[in-house]
């Protein structure tokens, strides 16, 4: 006879650590799909993180390269000092409410301006990828950008026990992009926006309907001082100090490339790597305003680019098996 | 001195491999984020597949438990369900491996039609892509997860499947194929009045609110396609197993995923194994709620953790290979 078992334990049950499945909680708490298995969870608000490390190289780009990069309407690029240093960034989140998870991403300094002449600074965010299922749905409920790859971050060995680096990341067997390096701890200049508490971040949400006949955009805004509420005076970012390295320029050895599927390397060009910032921080990330909308409508004849049962060079590759 | 080159060259445009680059493009052109370069993007529409391979476990559990995990307005039919893997080796989306149930269920509409179909409660793949081209238009429960499926041996008479997440192996069976009939189908097969059936919710980034939506993917073929059902099924690849044939059957609920625990102790019957081709096209929306949220329903109803404490659903290995 054969073997079935079925092991049918009820998690939530044994620990109030978890939250119940959203069907036997009220409808109020549902906030992602499916109401009784969701990808993520109410247990991952509010959504803070301890000890994260932030590991970014600071890049020179030509401005026009950086307009391109953030849609008008309604973003603009930064226009004034360091405007045109780019952050590229690289995390190891250690401790947080949706798992740990490797990170990456390109800040770009941009602002917007309404109607009425109010404006929002903020670094926008281009380009995002994530080893994690869970922080990318959740991420693009703000409108981040997110994917995932296959990203790789380590410091380690020399006389402080993390004088060395390397940082990679690839997605669908391609290489996008590495770096390797020793810190000097040479002084790297930032971008405009690191630090400032006027300074939030900018995201590009696109909600398209299940019939694809619109698609709304929303630039969401994501405040860096945070509600009373929270008790964290200053930066939603809590740096620490007395963890921060950096690398210059001379430092870094780097790499990138574009590829069938990511189109970073080709699309974000760079004049100058100025050099590697990494430091140790804690974090909140808070709910986004919607400070623009739009709304694209198509035709009902709208067909997309693709040739029914004709695959090409982006629908053929070695299938994985998992994770 | 240290070394840096940037590759910008992005040949396959030139070979027509590859769409225009997103920002070049009119925005009905794009339809996720982000706008500069989507997680997926129009080169999958229309979305067609070629010879996926669908191996079905038909599965029977308690009434009273599935019922519980219809939410309203999804109306549970009977309790035969479909526990599904799929080889997907040729799709817009790449090749791809998925895992899923589907209940039939029915959904009375905003209008009062009655909508019949196949309701996914849960659902798994192994690439991002479709993930998300999957959940965030139509509103399929996709996850991620590890997912091995495969027949193998003397003409491939031996199945085995494997799916696990975050260190927890949520199902695993395997088998040999007998080929003899399974008694019991889930009432949705083959049939082209029965749709698919999805609950998505869009929460809005400030979360003052969440739409609710019921969405209905018809089972017939888009007109210009012919006649029949979009599960383009080639009869000559059909193998079964009866449940004795299953060798082994393991299924388990986790922290993180709740199937094991709130399928139950289920009874499987056998498995149908076919190759298919596939359209699946926009969809409708056949219900649809608002639910709002003041201040203090966000702290009453969505602030459950503590912050910058970690439980156990918070602590578990970093997973560096995703199978992005």
């Amino acid at each position: 006879m054969p073997s079935h078992l079925n092991v049918d334990t009820k998690y939530w049950n044994l620990t109030d650590e978890i939250p119940a499945p959203p069907v036997e909680r009220d409808i109020k708490s549902w906030i992602i799909g499916n109401p009784s298995d969701p990808l993520w969870d109410i247990d991952v608000l509010p959504l803070t993180y301890t000890d994260s490390r932030w590991s970014a190289f600071i890049l020179k780009s030509p401005m026009d390269c950086l307009q391109r990069l953030c849609p008008n309407p309604p973003l603009s690029v930064y226009e004034g000092e360091n405007g045109d240093l780019v952050e590229y960034w690289y995390v190891q989140h250690n401790n947080t409410m949706l798992g740990p998870y490797l990170e990456m991403g390109v800040t770009v300094a941009a602002t917007h301006t309404d109607s009425k002449g109010n404006t929002w600074k903020g670094g926008y965010y281009p380009y995002m990828y994530l080893t994690q299922d869970s922080a990318v749905d959740a991420g693009r409920v703000l409108g981040f950008p997110k994917k995932m790859a296959y990203i790789r971050a380590t410091e380690h060995g020399g006389e402080k026990g993390d004088d060395f680096f390397a940082f990679s990341m690839s997605r669908n067997g391609y290489l996008m992009h590495a770096s390797q390096g020793k810190y000097d701890d040479a002084p790297v200049t930032p971008p405009a926006f690191y630090g400032q508490t006027d300074w939030g971040r900018l995201n590009m949400k696109v909600i398209t309907r299940p019939d694809v006949a619109s698609s709304e955009w929303q630039c969401t805004y994501l405040p860096s001082v945070l509600p009373p509420a929270f008790n964290v005076e200053g930066h939603r970012f809590q740096i620490k100090n007395e963890l921060t390295r950096t690398a210059s320029s001379d430092a870094c050895d780097w790499f990138q490339q574009a590829t069938p599927f990511d189109n970073m390397g080709a699309e974000l060009k760079i004049d100058e790597v100025k050099g590697l910032i990494s430091f140790t921080f804690d974090l909140v990330i808070p709910p986004a305003e919607v400070i623009w909308s739009e709304t694209y409508e198509r035709p009902a004849s709208y067909r997309g680019y693709a040739t029914p049962y004709q695959y090409g060079l982006r629908q053929q590759f070695p299938i994985h098996q998992g994770a | 001195m240290a070394k840096q080159a940037n590759e910008y060259s992005y040949p396959w445009l030139e070979e027509g491999e590859v769409p225009p680059l997103p920002l070049d493009r009119d925005r009905i052109h794009i339809i996720s984020q982000g706008v500069a370069d989507p997680v997926f993007d129009y080169d999958i529409v229309p979305l067609t597949y070629t010879e996926s391979r669908w191996m079905a476990y038909v599965v029977e559990a308690d009434d009273a438990a599935l019922k519980a995990f219809h939410p309203e307005p999804v109306e549970l039919h009977d309790n035969i369900l479909e526990f599904w893997y799929v080889i997907h080796r040729n799709t817009m989306l790449g090749p791809y491996m998925e895992f899923g149930v589907t209940s039939s269920a029915t959904v009375k509409g905003s209008d009062g039609q009655v909508w019949k179909g196949g309701y996914y409660p849960i659902m798994y793949l192994s690439n991002d892509s479709p993930i998300f081209a999957g959940r965030e238009p139509f509103g399929f429960p996709k996850k991620a997860a590890y997912i091995a499926g495969f027949e193998h041996g003397t003409n491939d008479n031996y199945f085995n499947h494997l799916m696990e997440r975050r260190g927890y192996v949520l199902h695993s069976a395997n088998g040999r194929y007998s080929d003899k009939p399974v008694a019991v189908k889930p009432t949705f097969f083959g049939k082209t009045d029965w749709g698919r059936l999805n609950y998505r919710i869009t929460t809005h980034p400030s979360v003052a609110y969440s739409d609710h939506q019921v969405t209905y993917l018809g089972s017939e073929l888009p007109p210009q396609f012919g006649n029949g059902h979009r599960f383009q099924l080639d009869p000559s690849s059909i193998r079964t197993a009866t449940g004795d044939d299953i060798r082994s059957w393991y299924m388990a609920g986790s922290p993180f995923d709740f199937m094991g625990g709130l399928l139950g102790d289920v009874k499987v019957h056998g498995l149908i194994s076919f190759t298919f081709n596939l359209i699946i096209p926009p969809a409708s929306i056949v219900w649809e709620k608002r639910v709002e949220r003041s201040d203090d329903d966000v702290a009453k109803h969505l602030l459950f953790s503590t912050p910058y404490k970690y439980t156990m659903r918070h602590r578990f290995l970093t997973p560096y290979y995703p199978g992005a």
